[in-house]
């Protein structure tokens, strides 16, 4: 530095000026560049055109027989596509859909009669070919559909085209729910590949997919040749945002006229719109290790958990304390079980005589929850962890991400870290009690930590039946559950929040948090 | 007429300096800086010392205050939920509000100074030490020794940090213990590249290469010539660290990836408080004010550090209050 | 220059190997994904069936060497999540987040530049203390706080602001200035602090001795000198920037890859974690060579052993 020439000065000079001039002229020329065709809409559309919706995730696919996927079914149920028959959430009754009428022509046969005058968006006739397709293609292939797995089990179905407008499905065995569990499978024409799921496909419902802006946005148009009664809004424009926060901000700001997933604090003010979606949160607990294997343990920490307290604390009042594990309006809902009383006497009394009797309460038990499960998640789990240590167990509160809950909440469990108790959330979309217990009642459900041969009976017995014997079995069976199995700890039948631009009319139901069924929604008149 | 300084040496940690500046160093001679201790030069600065008292405040309170507040941090009370603070009727546990779950603000802040700072002051003190002793090494001795650390360097930067917290926490075991490990360990590189470029514009200067001539070795130079002027420039690096150590693990609340509860910590509490922020504001603003007070306290005072502990700054401190302020370059005032 | 250059990159070659098959391991190591992509029942004949269909009972060994030959052949997997392609996924991604970082540094630098250099003119003057504490302040916020806190003050209570997303040109502005916030207040100091080292060397005393203006003598000399230690820092935060955007990502609704890192991280979904952690290594190893050619045009006594010109300027020095 002491002694530098002019020359090696001016290139010095020069050369610190370069990197910074070519260094803005990158930026700019960057910046100048728009982020992934984001030319979009920005202020709203005119109002009976453009319908806005914000979800909390964006579709990771569109594949209808993923459809049991919340963040795919939102989509596409009875918007895209189609099945042949649909559940009413609100009266739980079937209604006819592209199929107008069906019934059990034998002990494991069933037969459809369908409509005649469907296409699907993209001309092709919809026949009964069409539909034994898709049932085909969704439950019996090896695409390994989540509907196969969620609605049907390993049971293949052997499905027949009698002719355009009759249809057989037959079972393995008796199944008076099928066409329940078809009301899952969406209609897909034959073009469909059969080998692969495809991530935007054709459908017979009121709309069809005209872009999607992987990341930023999708977009649907009214299906103009749609069979059906034309849905108000000419096209729906879908966005997401991890936020409830700005979900909510959106709607109220107007930039968007749906936002779902919304917890009461998210700020949405007068717009947000209060709906009993069918989940039910509950604790369950690994009732084979001890000292959860003493039904004494198991009945100690029903008493000890403060249904009323949790929910006027944390929830709104819609928030329902709940007894067992699904909620009105579906099939078994026996509506004379009360919740457990808060007890926290008879449960210290019920720990210590446990105790006396040699079990270890001492054993130190894990508390699971998923981390942003349902809104206010960490809060109950510490709630519960609390009142649960008050009564003389030794609780650790354990929060983990989705990956690890899962290892934790189905099937083959986890067995070496002790006694488990779980914070579980379950959502009953079917409206028939046997989703829920098959599941979570028997010996060897994918999500029940132990049964007894006894109740296993009476499971198997139930799903033979149908009508109002059908219900009461099951109604039944959650006295039973209650009484005798203890495998849970009922918390609460949740509700669920979306925000609703002032220009927007729709009445959300128990089926809102599933699919978002777009012909429901029209402009304020 | 100043008396001349004696012949120009090679101070221990000095920067070497030239005879032309025997005229700068006469007028500084007149106020002996050696004989003023450290704490009454912090006196001077209020400022300084304002940050000095914050700071010892925060460390008693993590020191002592878990063990004053009790369990009032864990105590429930689910009818006195999201009370605002400065309320004054519910008692002076409630003097700053009360959480979600009706727990005083006060003691969950109290208590999650303890579990900030204890993750916070190690990762960075693990990360400052083995990132600079590591890049001193490396830019003294050049070469390969250089080039493959600073590949080890580009690796550990480029490497998903989130990653590498997602397997630790929720495959091992989400401790404090492990989210020191991983803040420290994605935070050397930037230690490890600051301390190598400075120990390589070092290594060519006059007085190293002298001391190199001498036949002293490599590890007494680094440490007597190379550490001393590196230092003031990582010191400043490090209390920027700390405060962006505290905000990683509020970041990491916010994923979901950090400390869990029933752990708390100033982050936690912000990304628990943030669904509340129209509703009960206090339980996001007050961690958050921690954090921020906290950390501009830090750096104030290793601002006032770095010039007290460099000898060719600490004059400044010295004049009176008016003359501190000097425009640069200082002028001439015999 | 060039050779530097040519060896740097076959040097970079090497930890960008290590990384993907660190990151390939890692990602293993949390386990088989088939919970997340499975339904709830799925049978254990299922449970086979996509293990098998993915490979994840091979050997880890095993596993690589397939991954490694599918890079070869330009073929980075597909995604478990949506099906499609993971590189095609990452590379689309990538830009989104490119851009916002590209110009968060850059008016981060530039504003950092100025006001450090200003506040380092009078060391502990009102300029200087105010931009200090400003610059902490600011470097002390949580930035998901600062995000939300914004959208309610500017998108819902004034309005001026889109809330998120990416539709026009104002919603650069929340996610910028959140992002801008801590490389502003980092770099200040730095700026400042090494501002202030710089400007107390003989060699200033020198340059306003022969008649330089204070101005020049600040831009020409101690900028030069402050920019190693500044540079290292700026190169730091943008590679910050570039990994660490997720949650500015996450909450306007960017479509960039941090959301996308995370998301995959979450969902277990390798491949795609395995091509986005690709794309942004070879980002930052490019950045860390430009940063490192940075240095060598700013400082000669840096410059790579062994270049002729470092001998030079040192000859000189010395003589």
């Amino acid at each position: 530095m002491l002694s530098s020439s002019p020359i090696s000065r001016t290139l010095r000079t020069s050369k610190r000026l370069a990197p910074l001039v070519i260094g803005a002229g990158l930026v700019m020329v960057l910046a100048s560049c728009t982020v992934a065709n984001s030319g979009g809409s920005g202020g709203g559309g005119e109002a009976g055109s453009l319908l806005r919706v914000v979800l909390p995730q964006e579709p990771p696919t569109l594949e209808p027989c993923e459809g049991s996927l919340t963040s795919t079914g939102i989509v596409t149920r009875s918007n895209i596509t189609e099945p042949l028959v649909e559940r009413n959430p609100t009266s739980g009754e079937l209604e006819p859909l592209l199929a107008t009428e069906w019934e059990a022509t034998g002990d494991t046969e069933w037969t459809f009669t369908l409509r005649d005058d469907v296409t699907f968006s993209d001309g092709s006739p919809f026949t009964a070919a069409s539909a034994a397709f898709a049932i085909d293609r969704a439950v019996n292939s090896d695409l390994g559909c989540n509907i196969e797995g969620y609605v049907f089990g390993d049971d293949d179905l052997v499905v027949e085209a009698v002719d355009d407008t009759t249809l057989t499905v037959t079972t393995v065995r008796p199944d008076p729910i099928l066409p329940l569990r078809l009301s899952f499978v969406e209609i897909v024409p034959e073009s469909t590949s059969a080998t692969e799921k495809v991530r935007e496909p054709i459908g017979t419902g009121p709309y069809s997919i005209a872009s999607w802006d992987t990341g930023t946005k999708l977009t649907l148009d009214r299906n103009e040749t749609y069979w059906g009664d034309a849905p108000a809004y000419a096209s729906t424009e879908y966005q997401w945002r991890a936020e409830g926060t700005v979900r909510a901000a959106m709607v109220t700001s107007g930039e968007a006229d749906v936002a779902v997933g919304l917890s009461p604090d998210d700020g949405a003010g007068d717009l947000g719109v209060s709906y009993a979606n069918n989940e039910t949160v509950a604790l369950r607990m690994s009732g084979d290790l001890p000292p959860l294997d003493d039904i004494r343990v198991r009945q100690a920490i029903n008493y000890a958990i403060d249904n009323t307290g949790i929910i006027d604390s944390l929830y709104t009042d819609a928030t329902k304390s709940a007894a067992q594990l699904i909620p009105s309006g579906v099939v078994g809902f026996n509506d004379e079980l009360e919740p457990w009383a808060y007890d926290v006497e008879e449960a210290k009394a019920l720990v210590a005589e446990a105790k006396a009797d040699g079990v270890p309460v001492d054993a130190e038990i894990t508390l699971v929850a998923r981390n942003a499960m349902f809104p206010k998640i960490t809060e109950m789990a510490q709630v519960l962890q609390e009142e649960l240590t008050q009564i003389g167990l030794n609780v650790k509160l354990s929060m983990v991400d989705t990956s690890q809950s899962l290892v934790y909440q189905l099937r083959p469990f986890v067995r070496n870290e002790g006694p488990i108790v779980q914070l579980i959330q379950h959502g009953n979309q079917a409206g028939d009690a046997q989703f829920s217990v098959d599941q979570y009642m028997t010996s060897t459900g994918a999500q029940s930590t132990f049964g007894t041969a006894e109740f296993d009976a009476m499971l198997e017995a139930a799903g033979q039946l149908s009508g109002d014997e059908r219900a009461a079995a099951y109604e039944e069976i959650f006295a039973y559950q209650n009484e005798n199995v203890v495998q849970f700890a009922t918390i609460a039948h949740m509700v669920g929040e979306i925000a609703l631009a002032p220009t927007v009319t729709y009445t959300p139901d128990a089926a809102t948090g599933d699919e978002i069924r777009l012909a429901d929604f029209s402009p304020v008149s | 007429m100043p008396k001349p300084l004696p012949e120009p040496q090679l101070p221990p940690g000095g920067r070497a300096i030239a005879p032309l500046d025997t005229q700068t160093l006469s007028v500084v001679e007149s106020v002996p800086t050696k004989s003023i201790p450290l704490y009454r030069l912090l006196l001077k600065d209020r400022f300084a010392t304002a940050a000095a008292i914050v700071l010892s405040l925060v460390i008693l309170t993590a020191v002592f205050g878990p063990m004053l507040v009790g369990d009032l941090a864990t105590k429930q009370d689910l009818s006195a939920t999201n009370r605002p603070p400065f309320s004054g009727a519910d008692g002076w546990q409630f003097i700053l509000g009360s959480d979600s779950l009706g727990r005083s603000m006060l003691a969950r802040l109290i208590v999650a100074t303890r579990t900030t700072l204890s993750v916070a002051v190690p990762a960075v003190t693990v990360a400052l030490l083995l990132g600079s002793l590591w890049g001193l090494w490396a830019g003294y001795h050049r070469g390969w020794r250089e080039t493959i650390s600073m590949r080890i360097g580009d690796i550990i930067m480029s490497f998903p940090s989130l990653l590498l917290a997602v397997v630790v926490l929720f495959v091992f075991d989400p401790s404090i213990a492990n989210i020191i490990l991983i803040l420290a360990l994605t935070r050397i590189p930037i230690y490890l590249r600051t301390a190598r470029a400075e120990s390589a514009e070092l290594q060519s200067r006059t007085f190293v290469d002298a001391a190199r001539t001498f036949g002293t070795k490599p590890s007494t130079i680094i440490r007597r010539h190379v550490v001393p002027v590196v230092m003031p420039t990582m010191l400043t690096l490090a209390t920027l660290e700390f405060c962006y150590v505290m905000l990683a693990e509020s970041s990491l609340s916010f994923l979901g990836i950090g400390i869990q509860p029933p752990d708390v910590s100033w982050g936690l509490m912000v990304a628990q408080g943030r669904q509340y922020l129209q509703t009960a504001w206090w339980l996001s603003l007050l961690p958050g004010l921690a954090i921020v007070i906290t950390t501009v306290a830090a750096n104030v005072l290793a601002a006032w550090l770095r010039i007290a502990t460099d000898p060719a700054q600490r004059w400044r401190l010295t004049l009176p209050r008016k003359k501190l302020i000097a425009r640069i370059p200082v002028k001439e005032t015999h | 220059m060039w050779t530097y250059l040519r060896r740097r990159i076959v040097s970079s070659a090497i930890p960008l190997v290590v990384v993907i098959l660190g990151v390939f391991a890692l990602a293993r190591l949390t386990g088989n994904p088939a919970n997340l992509y499975l339904p709830l029942n799925a049978t254990d004949q299922m449970r086979e069936d996509f293990a098998a269909r993915n490979g994840f009972n091979d050997p880890l060994l095993v596993q690589m060497g397939n991954y490694v030959g599918g890079v070869f052949r330009l073929d980075f997997g597909t995604s478990l999540r949506t099906g499609e392609d993971a590189a095609a996924m990452a590379l689309r991604a990538f830009p989104a987040t490119l851009q916002l970082a590209g110009v968060t540094m850059f008016l981060a630098i530039i504003l950092a530049v100025l006001v450090g250099s200003w506040a380092a003119l009078k060391p502990n003057g009102i300029a200087d203390r105010v931009s200090s504490f400003i610059s902490m302040a600011a470097a002390s916020i949580p930035d998901f706080w600062l995000a939300i806190v914004g959208i309610f003050v500017f998108a819902i209570t004034l309005g001026w602001l889109p809330t998120s997303g990416v539709a026009s040109g104002a919603s650069w502005v929340l996610p910028i200035a959140t992002l801008l916030l801590r490389p502003f207040g980092v770099l200040v100091q730095i700026v400042r602090g090494a501002m202030v080292s710089s400007l107390s060397e003989p060699y200033i005393k020198l340059a306003k001795s022969k008649g330089a203006s204070s101005s020049r003598v600040v831009f020409r000399h101690a900028l030069r000198n402050a920019a190693a230690p500044a540079l290292t820092v700026a190169g730091d935060l943008a590679v910050g920037l570039v990994n660490g955007a997720v949650v500015v990502e996450t909450i306007f609704g960017w479509p960039g890859i941090g959301k996308l890192m995370i998301d995959s991280i979450l969902q277990r979904d390798f491949a795609v974690l395995q091509a986005a952690v690709l794309i942004t290594a070879i980002s930052i190893f490019t950045l860390n060579i430009l940063i490192d050619l940075g240095y060598a045009l700013l400082d000669p006594r840096v410059r790579p052993a062994g270049s002729i010109r470092k001998r030079r300027v040192h000859a000189q020095a010395i003589a």
